[in-house]
């Protein structure tokens, strides 16, 4: 599955522009050091940080997109720091655990 | 010398802080890592001719880098973390560099030793390119790349202002309105 076809899928809200690209799999922290040490390249990130330090550390271990769950608002320097980068920042209203059923039950995994 | 050729995995990743320090005397700023399950708090202590106070507790990591083919080990626990550059000075050399990669997709990240920087707290060339090298053969590199610069770039860290790719304010029960420049 691409990140456009789950924007698709899911009805996500995307707030950056990207490339689509293949999604290998789902990360979900909160922490930027545990997406440096876990996060695999194409995984989907999904968190409720929406800081710009996110876009660095998504950008250095190559995640798909970061999917910003809770519908926290997200600053426009993230988004603007993401679109120079290619890097895909999408928005749901779900909570983080629901949001993550739904990302399951569509056959996305951790890896 | 090796003819491997390496495919580098990160392994011994160890989670805690790094700690920053600022002397009430001097204005001197050190920092250290700790693997600690929870954030150094306390008072002031003087420690020889400098007085310490703790600035902050950064959520961290430690690593190091395996070559899953032949075994080699790089340690890396002098590494504080790393810096993305805001192209905040025009005269930085990091930001210079930044914009003349940037026109070939390839995005600067700065490697931090713990300071006071020191001679032997620089980080080598040849590390350099190992953690280069690990960042890239795990990414699509033909969507980007990454290049991996010595903090020595930086002149002076109290003009810089690059973003951590370090957890600030995660100790905090109020979310932070805006991350605080560490230096």
């Amino acid at each position: 599955m691409t990140v456009k076809e789950l924007i698709e899928n899911m009805g996500l809200k995307p707030l950056s522009q990207f490339d689509d690209r293949e999604i290998t799999g789902v990360f979900v922290s909160d922490m930027l050091s545990d997406v440096m040490a876990g996060a695999q390249s194409g995984n989907l990130w999904v968190t409720v940080q929406t800081h710009k330090s996110i876009v660095p550390a998504a950008n250095l271990v190559d995640v798909s997109a970061i999917i910003i769950s809770s519908g926290k608002e997200v600053p426009r320097e993230t988004i603007e720091l993401a679109t120079k980068h290619n890097i895909a920042i999408l928005w749901s209203e779900l909570p983080t655990f629901e949001l993550v059923g739904k990302l399951y039950s569509l056959g996305l995994a951790t890896g | 010398m090796s003819e491997c050729q390496h495919q580098w995995e990160m392994t011994n990743i160890r989670f805690g802080f790094v700690v920053f320090e600022k002397c009430s005397h001097c204005n001197g700023i050190r920092t250290f890592f700790s693997a600690s399950g929870h954030p150094m708090v306390g008072d002031e202590y003087v420690e020889g001719e400098h007085t310490w106070r703790c600035m902050e507790n950064a959520q961290s990591l430690q690593f190091d880098l395996q070559c899953k083919q032949c075994g080699q080990l790089e340690k890396f626990d002098d590494v504080m973390g790393f810096l993305y550059c805001t192209e905040c000075l025009d005269d930085c050399k990091v930001a210079i560099l930044q914009k003349k990669y940037a026109e070939k997709k390839t995005w600067v990240i700065v490697a931090f030793g713990f300071l006071p920087r020191r001679k032997d707290t620089e980080l080598s060339p040849r590390r350099l390119k190992i953690l280069e090298d690990y960042f890239n053969q795990r990414r699509d590199t033909s969507r980007s790349t990454i290049a991996v610069l010595s903090f020595d770039l930086i002149d002076d860290f109290s003009r810089c202002k690059g973003e951590f790719i370090h957890d600030v304010g995660m100790l905090s029960l109020e979310p932070p309105k805006e991350r605080k420049p560490l230096f």
